[in-house]
């Protein structure tokens, strides 16, 4: 049972990991990402991070899975903020 | 009013922050607002501190790298930090634009005094065009984020409140946000950094 739910996160977390990737490609190769204190990267040098989940890498994956979140809760928000149906 | 800004400039970040902080300098002339700016080498703790000290400052905008602890000027130079400083904001305005500085650092100025604190409690992210790294403040990628950062200086520069400056920037980054999400934007990919930025902002008031 133990080795299921490992096998599951681990699944998940590749999920995660390919999702991100995908969503970091959509980005024009021209642009660079200035995060914090650690320097301006590419895209290419951000996709690599992601993967290696390093410290940025997790940021990327925090920032586009928090959007992600945000983009759920949108028709939730709209639902309550519509007028009643007559 | 009488404002201190500190503009590092030594990387890509600081570069692009050089530049747009330097939009201030205008703003405060425009509003009669005088203006002490230690910008590159002048960005150091002994400048900083001695100007703290003995001159009668109203609002502090810093830029620069951070953490959660710190704040970093030319040089990556720690110009300010918990125990280090922070003292010397009693009765002042202070706006942190450097990386995770509102976690700690924000808090502890607030208990030493301060009228009002905004800063970042995760770290400060733009995008940049590398063809634009030469007119930063024609960067049309790195402007959406960053006008909304400055407005938080704007608003404090023209009078305005702790309080009233972050909802004026939270309001920027809503309208920037509403821009992007339209089905005709281009640069969508600008979302989640708005988001991120807009959502890591702090405001602390006594």
């Amino acid at each position: 049972m133990e080795e299921k739910n490992e096998v599951q996160t681990i699944s998940d977390s590749a999920d995660i990991i390919n999702l991100v990737i995908a969503r970091l490609k959509t980005i024009p190769p021209n642009v660079e990402l200035s995060v914090g204190n650690k320097g301006s990267f590419s895209i290419d040098e951000l996709i690599e991070m992601v993967r290696k989940q390093d410290d940025i890498g997790k940021k990327m994956i925090e920032m586009q899975m928090a959007y992600l979140r945000s983009l759920g809760k949108l028709p939730t928000q709209e639902l309550q903020n519509a007028p009643a149906a007559n | 009013m009488l404002l201190l800004l500190t503009r590092p400039r030594y990387d890509t970040p600081t570069h692009y922050l050089f530049y747009w902080a330097g939009l201030f300098i205008d703003e405060a002339k425009k509003n009669g607002v005088k203006i002490i700016d230690l910008d590159k080498g002048k960005a150091k703790k002994k400048k900083l501190h001695s100007y703290l000290a003995k001159q009668p400052i109203d609002t502090v905008i810093l830029n620069g790298h951070g953490n959660q602890k710190a704040v970093a000027g030319e040089d990556n130079e720690i110009i300010l930090s918990t125990g280090d400083g922070t003292e010397l904001l009693k009765n002042k305005t202070i706006f942190v634009r450097a990386c995770d500085a509102g976690a700690i650092l924000g808090k502890e100025i607030m208990q030493q005094g301060a009228k009002g604190f905004i800063g970042y409690v995760q770290p400060f992210i733009f995008p940049s065009d590398k063809d634009s790294f030469n007119k930063p403040l024609e960067d049309e990628l790195a402007a959406p984020v960053l006008e909304c950062s400055n407005q938080v200086g704007t608003s404090l520069i023209k009078g305005k409140s702790v309080s009233e400056a972050h909802k004026d920037s939270l309001d920027k980054y809503t309208k920037a946000i509403d821009k992007y999400s339209s089905s005709e934007a281009t640069n969508s990919f600008l979302l989640p950094i708005l988001l991120w930025n807009m959502t890591s902002q702090v405001c602390y008031q006594p």
